[in-house]
């Protein structure tokens, strides 16, 4: 019985986040995007804006795209990729074709001077551009008309030094996608909205991240972040202890999950827990107690079922199904309703998800495997000891699977 | 080089994505020229008939709508992608033993063909609408995979002849005889799962429209395999 109170008490710590998080959320997305604050008549300047891509994403063409039609007097696009034999090479060739007008540096520069393999792209990209604001973008994100023109008006405050988005999942269309999809527009955006609000942290979301090159080269440019996993959050940090303001605007940008299987969905949380461990540390516990139907579900696997914890659980499972569904509906999600039914599968799978960082340290990211330590320092695999034989055990459990 | 598939399946037979979302998959990851090649099962069997009545098969009442609809996707994913979509159909021979069974794709297709012809009948009919002929997954497939038609390869000697190209590579597997025979060549995905997109492809060294594509694949010149993955 006590241990029921004691999960049912958990259960409680994490349904009120989830009203801070509907509070902070609406606070957000009732602020109007632009104009109001803002000094007139306002600067349009010329942005670079940097691109790294490996590989194809679900509606790359379509993404790439959205750039290429932004509603704004001048801006670089640069494309980079590491070799010409990836596949997202012919997709960028098609959109140099299909947009002549436009300012496109395709780069093909092999670099492997960190370990971050985005921030590999970057370096060479960042050599190309042009003009004194830089925007990096994902390649999976795709975005609207004004997209520049809202976010770079936060750079007519010298005050702010980097400006991110908030992101939405969209365009899912088989299980593992609508999984990523609802977690990135409940708990990511959710947990975003509320440490900006209430913690005031600088909250960065590397999807879309607009500066300027004398706040990024003052922090050490890219090569400074070369061997970060969370290069995002260290350039969100660094420019904060600048004295710079980190902004988050609410122009929510597209990340765009369309075909993904479970697997992915698991392998991409993992990959995150880790390192949101590594740099939060004692604070990763907060992420379980606030997983209230994780919680809710404990007393049910621990002690006999009885009408009490049957009740705790249904309480939890239809709140998260009501909270999604509300921050869904704010975001203005292509959800089909329904699928918010699949919320409380998906909490439970995260919730078996964030023991992994406790007992595991390597990442494997774009084809790479690494060693994650504090802050998300990546170092590589080592080529000997206990590291190769489980690598080796567990490659050969998989092949024996496929 | 044009990066090509000319074995796609759409939801007029048993494919799971739909005729304009497979158009989209394959515009956004960059393809020159792909092949609608619907089912066109025989139905006088009762294999054939099953296909039928679950409607994995594309028939004569609703050829023209099919034809009609890659028609007017193909102007779309011309104008988005550049992309050339060329419609076609498989033939499909289905019978209880995999040694009578046979698919064959028919590219460039422009009239029904209904696949209870005979199999002369049914290449001489391709061969007057100017269509492309390809022996589908000719030899044994991988271990898990029930779709092996042996009956062209069986009956090579009698058939070659009709046979434009032969798929050297379908999906994941791999057939080597067709090398060893020296027989013309082309390697598709068999898409019918977003999954597929990754497999083995064509890259053909050609001018991207209808003819010269057609002459490349029939010449066996300018032809390269790929195995298109993520």
């Amino acid at each position: 019985m006590i241990l029921l109170w004691i999960f049912a008490g958990i259960t409680l710590f994490g349904i009120t986040g989830y009203m801070l998080q509907m509070i902070a959320v609406r606070s957000y997305m009732d602020t109007p995007n632009s104009g109001e604050g803002m000094r007139f008549p306002r600067s349009f300047p010329p942005v670079s804006i940097l691109k790294p891509l490996k590989g194809l994403d679900d509606g790359l063409f379509d993404n790439l795209a959205s750039f290429c039609n932004l509603d704004y007097p001048q801006y670089q696009l640069i494309f980079a990729l590491q070799n010409q034999n990836d596949p997202a090479y012919k997709v960028v060739q098609k959109i140099k074709e299909k947009y002549p007008s436009k300012d496109i540096t395709i780069v093909i520069e092999h670099c492997d001077e960190g370990l971050n393999p985005k921030v590999n792209n970057l370096i060479p990209a960042y050599k190309r551009a042009k003009h004194e604001l830089i925007l990096i973008s994902d390649s999976n994100v795709r975005v609207e008309k004004d997209y520049l023109t809202d976010i770079s008006q936060h750079m007519d405050d010298p005050s702010v030094g980097l400006v991110s988005n908030m992101i939405k999942g969209v365009s899912g269309r088989s299980l593992g996608a609508f999984m990523e999809n609802l977690h990135l527009n409940s708990f990511i955006v959710g947990s975003v909205c509320f440490l900006d609000k209430y913690l005031k942290l600088p909250c960065v979301i590397g999807k879309s991240m607009l500066m300027r090159k004398n706040d990024l080269e003052a922090i050490g440019g890219f090569r400074g972040v070369k061997d970060f996993l969370a290069e995002d959050y260290i350039i969100g940090e660094r420019i904060h202890k600048l004295g710079k303001r980190v902004v988050l605007s609410n122009h929510l940008i597209n990340n765009v999950n369309e075909y993904w299987g479970v697997k992915r969905f698991i392998n991409r949380h993992t990959r995150w827990g880790k390192l949101r461990w590594q740099i939060g540390g004692a604070k990763y516990i907060s992420e379980l107690a606030g997983n209230a139907v994780f919680i809710s579900l404990m007393p049910m696997a621990l002690t006999p079922a009885s009408r009490l914890s049957v009740l705790l659980a249904a309480t939890a499972v239809s709140v998260k199904i009501a909270h999604d569904y509300y921050i869904g509906k704010k975001l203005r999600t292509d959800m089909n309703p329904l699928l918010y039914l699949l919320s409380p599968v998906k909490d439970l799978i995260i919730g078996f998800v964030w023991f992994v960082p406790l007992l595991s340290n390597t990442v494997a990211w774009r084809g790479n495997r690494y060693i994650i330590g504090k802050d998300s320092v990546l170092s590589p695999m080592p080529e000997t000891g206990m590291w190769v034989f489980k690598h080796k055990v567990f490659s050969a459990i998989r092949a024996k699977l496929a | 080089m044009l990066l090509c598939d000319f074995h796609i399946h759409t939801t007029y037979s048993d494919g799971s994505v739909e005729l304009r979302r497979t158009i989209d998959l394959f515009g956004q990851a960059g393809f020159d020229v792909i092949a609608i090649t619907d089912h066109v099962v025989n139905g006088d069997n009762s294999l054939g008939k099953l296909a039928h009545r679950f409607r994995y098969s594309v028939t004569a009442a609703n050829f023209n709508l099919y034809l009609s609809h890659i028609k007017e996707e193909a102007e779309r994913a011309w104008d988005k992608y550049g992309m050339l979509v060329i419609p076609g159909v498989e033939i499909t021979k289905n019978h209880l033993t995999i040694e009578n069974s046979a698919h064959m794709l028919i590219i460039d297709v422009k009239d029904f063909i209904p696949a209870c012809l005979s199999y002369e009948e049914i290449f001489l009919e391709a061969k007057k609408q100017n269509a492309l002929t390809i022996a589908c997954h000719p030899h044994y497939m991988s271990a898990k995979s029930d779709r092996d038609t042996l009956f062209l390869w069986n009956n090579r000697e009698k058939y070659a002849r009709y046979i434009d190209a032969w798929e050297i590579a379908n999906r994941d597997d791999v057939f080597n005889v067709i090398s060893l025979k020296k027989y013309p060549y082309i390697a598709n995905s068999d898409f019918h799962k977003p999954r597929h997109l990754y497999s083995w492809k064509t890259l053909l060294n050609c001018a991207k429209d209808i003819d010269a594509i057609k002459q490349c694949i029939k010449h066996n010149k300018g032809v390269a395999l790929t195995l298109f993955r993520n």
